[in-house]
């Protein structure tokens, strides 16, 4: 097997980790999303953390490797579809990053409730289920993501 | 449609299909053993029906869509395992929903989640090596 191919493979297994390891998350955010308890929500959105290695991994395989393809195949770093595809790929990165922080204050309020044997989630821990820029962030970043994907398969302007 | 449409959505079905199937199996090894495993059973099995069958349906479709517009040659191991791979994925859903179905009906019982965190995390693995062998084509 050569060069290219062992890179683009370790690329697209780093998108999987990525992207996967987002629709992970999310899958757990809508789950505490939808529970009233805040046991149910702490373990939830405890559960989150798992995907946190894959995303991280997943970043570092898709962002070093991309840029390791871009000099294997004389491509140019100010193509088009690879200069926007990195500008989407970092806010995308920052985004996932604030929300995820919010998530985890989220989950600390969770965690101390559920602690103090309260059944139901007060006004805070609603609102902050609720939080529109906490959602918009993590649901922002996924679609950055995806966009990114879409991005690296049709490569517009190559 | 061009092709690279028909990838795509072949690619993203595949990776939504990975991201679901971990899901499902961190929440059955999550809930072994708690003393109120329902609200994961129960979000075990909307992950399965709602992500995972979905997902399932838009590999195997793009997949083929794909194929058959790629023009390549019959019997290419990396196409044929592939589709193995994914014919697998449909048994592995509907035996995991029914797996978690008996969960939320039975919650106590330790084997249900057990099974269904075994099989998903073998598929998961199976996925893996799909994605590699598909990227990298070999052996043709």
């Amino acid at each position: 097997m050569d060069t290219y191919r062992w890179l683009l493979a370790l690329h697209v297994s780093g998108a999987f980790l990525l992207i996967g390891g987002g629709v992970l998350a999310a899958a757990f955010s809508v789950a505490a999303a939808r529970s009233d308890g805040p046991r149910e929500i702490a373990l939830f959105l405890g559960l989150v953390r798992v995907a946190v290695p894959a995303v991280v991994l997943g970043s570092l395989l898709t962002l070093a490797l991309g840029l390791w393809l871009v000099a294997e195949r004389d491509y140019s770093m100010t193509d088009p579809w690879i200069a926007l595809s990195l500008v989407v790929f970092v806010a995308g990165l920052l985004a996932g990053q604030v929300g995820g922080v919010r998530d985890r204050e989220t989950r600390v309020l969770a965690q101390k409730l559920a602690a103090e044997r309260v059944d139901i989630a007060n006004d805070e821990l609603r609102a902050r289920m609720r939080d529109p820029l906490a959602r918009a962030l993590s649901w922002g970043s996924g679609a950055a993501m995806v966009a990114v994907l879409g991005l690296m398969i049709w490569k517009p302007g190559a | 449609m061009k092709p690279e449409t028909q990838l795509f959505f072949h690619v993203l079905g595949a990776i939504v299909l990975f991201g679901a199937t971990a899901a499902v199996a961190t929440l059955a090894l999550a809930g072994r053993g708690r003393d109120e495993p329902r609200p994961i059973a129960r979000a075990t099995l909307a992950i399965l029906l709602v992500l995972a069958v979905p997902a399932w349906i838009a590999t195997l479709a793009f997949g083929i869509w794909t194929e058959s517009a790629g023009d390549w040659p019959d019997g290419l191991t990396w196409v044929d395992f592939g589709f193995r791979v994914t014919d697998v994925g449909l048994l592995v859903v509907l035996v995991s929903a029914a797996l978690a179905y008996r969960w939320i009906r039975r919650p106590t019982g330790r084997w249900a989640p057990s099974a269904i965190g075994f099989l998903n995390t073998l598929y998961l693995a199976a996925l893996a090596v799909a994605w590699w062998v598909m990227t990298t084509k070999l052996p043709a």
